[in-house]
């Protein structure tokens, strides 16, 4: 491919993201939070895309990546004085350790890693519903353990105290690094490879490409990060277990798919379309200003909207609103 | 002997074997749809709740009790079958993926509505709490809900077994279900089988919401997800390309959830979710196809 | 009267062209061979004849009604019936199962009952084993009961697909006898075959096919010439 075209793939994702974290900067502190938390849903889809858009394979397991890179982060970020009022029966080890910023997001990262290799070992012999089901059962899993087993977290309580450092600065650069990474990882050999058996399995196995392996580390990297996405996202607003199941996980599978699940460029346009249709009727649920009017929508329109939105597209338009292409320059004709 | 090992009694045997016989419903629900459409029904869930609103808001209205569970069935229905047609059959040709992502969004957007609708905090469905109450079977109290729900769901399955062995749109059914090309050019209609399967899965459906209200007559917006979400991992379990393994299936999951759930201290009881999912991803490692299917059968149609 | 027109078919799956300008007719009492070598477009034919194939250009019409766009179980119930390629017969289901799936391919469903005993007495077999799982018979039993399937449905126009393919000749000769008494009865046959020599001697005109076109029409004197019938499969 032509070096431009190559460089165009890379750079329109990036630069809408700074394009939107720009454009944060200019709104009202309040609104600001709809940025951030738009930055981060990025870094979240690009993770997801990362293993879904390249194997092909269905995962409703990647919040379980991110709620234990939040997990992660949280507790460790937590400052030592507050944790026994957060985390009465935290375990010994982690009611004394406490670490930068910095530190925890790579270590939520780390944390995501480790438990996307685990979970892939087993999982990614798997494909098809027999995937989508086990993947399912993590999501499920995790939750579960992270509601009820308080020697790791504020279990069933919101996770408060966490420092709030993930603004417009922490969570574009987030984002930026899935992208980046998401990209250098699709052009390599690897990423080719896992294509490849996306496309046609039998065919790649008979060349010699390990469908497993290839899987596997497509999953590990998606760990990574989406662990890394949900270090950020702690440190972004108080959480609970609740905002990192089921919802959060239908959210980013729509955007995905709304995007369009095979190109990164469609991961990030998905996720910031929705997010921005997401932030847009959140606040008119509060009531808004539009055109003039008032419009006050009552709670709960915004799922509704979601839903029907992720409906139509894959009835109306399966491939994504940008077909599942990447960014493509315009070509000129000449003369 | 065993019962007193896991420290079970009599109540909460009963009450496992009804949870069992419940989820086996839904299973029969789920696998007739998949079995014509190759497509998991994530939004069966949604169904169900549906029909327990029309009850809870029955039992508000004090409408009598036919009238309630008639209602229940008139709405189950009809979103049954405009589910098939605004978003089944345009759905047919794409992936299983596709489908369960589909499926996955129209639950999400049915709970969303139900939350906008009626709220979060939920109505009561109080017209057969009488069921609830217990009846003495030789020194051993049972809550009648118990026996309704198993004789019931027999019933509803030997039903469900006739029409599909005995009738010629049942034998239609079994034909797509075993090779949807060749029936069609047969000429076996393809909207007359999938929509058979989608009202018999949405009756179906409506018996479920009766039954679940009776044992849960706190209708939410989320009534019945936890149970589908179990149930489809039941059906996954038992192997979904058949009927019998899928209803086995359910009930299996449906049973021990119930019996666990009722044997189990609740600092153990609250890791249930955790304990059966982790059953299930072993089952799926060892044996993806399921449980109690035979021999190597694709899950998905070629 | 001509019963089966098939009038500049075209067959596109993408950008291939399985079937390109493709012309027949088939008259009632009448067998219509069609040969050629793997993918000639030969299936693609009856596919496309019974809507299950994506139809580019041409028409295709029964008894002068165009078929085109029509929904697959539409066509068999206006009166086309296929014995698919590789029987397709429901293995899990029995015999007599099978048979009665082929009934929804009726007009209408008085008379069903004659109709089954129809096919039994030219299939002797599918009577004797109707209670059996369709999977346990041998091929030769299962092409018949995937040609008795068809004929339930009483059809106007009888398509087969490879209907030799894989059987003993001893079961070629018991098929190819059937196919010879349902013309008798006034059907009219279009006939699929690799087996190009006997297909010849039973039609009563044999096209042959090749990369999608139609390349020669033989009749039935020419079964004999196997120069003419290379040349045509080779040229």
């Amino acid at each position: 491919m032509r070096r431009p075209a190559l460089l165009a793939q890379l750079a329109a994702p990036c630069a809408l993201v700074v394009a939107v974290a720009l454009l944060g900067t200019l709104v009202s502190r309040s609104s600001e939070g709809y940025f951030v938390d738009s930055l981060v849903k990025v870094a979240i889809v690009v993770a997801l895309y990362v293993f879904i858009g390249n194997s092909g394979v269905l995962s409703f397991g990647h919040v379980s990546f991110v709620a234990l890179g939040a997990w992660t982060a949280g507790v460790l970020s937590v400052p030592t004085a507050e944790k026994p009022a957060i985390m009465p029966n935290l375990a010994h080890f982690l009611r004394g350790t406490t670490v930068g910023n910095v530190p925890s997001l790579l270590l939520a990262a780390l944390a995501g890693g480790v438990f996307a290799l685990v979970v892939g070992l087993a999982l990614m012999r798997l494909s098809g519903l027999a995937a989508g089901i086990a993947t399912f059962g993590v999501l499920e899993i995790t939750h579960n353990v992270l509601r009820y087993y308080e020697k790791i977290g504020p279990g069933l309580n919101t996770f408060s105290s966490v420092p709030e450092t993930t603004g417009l600065w922490q969570a574009s650069i987030g984002a930026l690094i899935a992208i980046g990474v998401a990209f250098a990882y699709q052009r390599s050999r690897f990423g080719r490879m896992l294509r490849a058996t996306r496309e046609d399995a039998p065919a790649a196995s008979a060349v010699g490409i390990s469908v497993y392996r290839q899987r596997l580390g497509a999953f590990v990297l998606s760990g990574v990060l989406a662990g890394l996405a949900g270090g950020l996202y702690v440190h972004l607003l108080p959480m609970n277990t609740e905002s990192l199941y089921l919802d959060l996980t239908f959210v980013t599978l729509a955007m995905l798919v709304v995007g369009g699940a095979t190109s990164l460029w469609g991961a990030v346009v998905g996720a910031l379309a929705v997010s921005a249709l997401d932030s847009f009727l959140a606040q008119a649920e509060n009531g808004v200003k539009v055109f003039g009017g008032t419009l006050d929508l009552p709670a709960g329109t915004r799922l509704v909207v979601v839903g029907v939105l992720m409906a139509l597209v894959l009835i109306l338009r399966p491939a994504g609103l940008t077909g599942g292409r990447e960014f493509s320059l315009p070509r000129w004709r000449r003369p | 002997m065993i019962l007193g090992i896991l420290n079970v009694d009599w109540q909460t045997l009963a009450d496992a074997l009804a949870l069992g016989a419940v989820y086996a419903l839904m299973a029969v629900g789920i696998g007739l749809v998949f079995g014509v459409l190759r497509l998991v029904n994530f939004a069966y869930g949604q169904l169900v709740m549906a029909g327990a609103y029309a009850l809870a808001f029955a039992s508000q209205w004090n409408w009598p009790r036919w009238a309630g569970i008639l209602l229940c069935f008139a709405i189950v229905l009809a979103l049954s079958l405009v589910m098939d047609r605004l978003v089944f059959r345009p759905l047919r040709t794409q992936s299983p993926a596709v489908m369960l992502v589909a499926t996955f969004a129209v639950a999400f957007l049915l709970q969303s509505v139900a939350l906008l609708w009626f709220g979060p905090l939920g109505k009561i469905a109080s017209s057969l709490a009488p069921l609830n109450r217990p009846v003495v079977i030789s020194g051993v109290d049972i809550r009648k809900i118990a026996i309704v729900a198993v004789v019931v769901a027999v019933l509803c399955l030997v039903a469900v077994q006739l029409l599909l062995a005995r009738t010629t749109v049942g034998l239609q059914m079994r034909a797509a279900a075993m090779d949807f090309r060749t029936a069609r050019m047969l000429g076996v209609r393809a909207n007359r089988v999938i929509g058979g399967a989608v009202l018999i899965s949405g009756a179906l459906a409506a018996v479920v919401a009766i039954m679940l209200t009776v044992q849960t007559p706190l209708v939410t917006p989320d009534f019945a997800l936890r149970d589908t979400i179990v149930v489809l991992a039941g059906v996954v379990l038992g192997g979904l390309n058949r009927l019998v393994p899928a209803t086995l299936g359910g009930f299996a999951i449906g049973f021990a959830s119930g019996l666990l759930g009722g044997a189990l201290p609740t600092t153990q009881s609250q890791y249930l979710p955790s304990i059966l999912f982790a059953a299930v991803i072993l089952v799926l490692l060892i044996r993806p196809n399921g449980l109690f299917t035979r021999g190597r059968e694709s899950l998905e149609r070629v | 009267m001509t019963v089966l027109v098939v009038e500049n078919l075209e067959v596109r799956y993408g950008a291939v062209r399985a079937v390109r300008g493709l012309s027949l007719t088939v008259e009632p009492g009448e067998i219509v061979g069609l040969i050629g070598p793997n993918g000639a477009g030969k299936s693609s034919t009856l596919h496309a004849i019974m809507g299950a194939a994506p139809v580019a250009a041409g028409d295709v019409r029964l008894a002068g009604a165009s078929l085109v766009g029509r929904k697959p179980e539409d066509v068999a119930r206006s009166g086309i019936a296929l014995v698919p390629e590789g029987r397709r017969i429901f293995g899990e289901l029995s015999v007599e199962e099978n048979l009665r799936l082929g009934l929804a391919g009726r007009r209408s469903q008085a008379g069903a009952d004659d109709a089954v005993e129809r096919a039994y007495e030219l299939f002797p077999i599918v009577r004797d084993f109707r209670r059996r799982t369709a999977g346990a018979l041998s091929g030769g039993q299962q092409q018949q009961l995937a040609i008795a399937r068809a004929l339930v449905a009483e059809p106007d126009v009888l398509l087969l697909d490879e209907p030799s393919l894989g059987l003993a000749p001893r079961i070629v000769d018991v098929v190819f006898d059937a196919l010879a008494a349902i013309r008798e009865s006034g059907l009219a046959v279009l006939l699929v075959e690799q087996r190009a020599q006997r297909t010849v001697a039973l039609a009563d005109r044999c096209h042959v096919l090749s990369n999608g076109e139609l390349r020669l029409t033989l009749d039935r004197d020419d079964a004999a010439d196997t120069e003419k019938l290379v040349a045509a499969y080779f040229s």
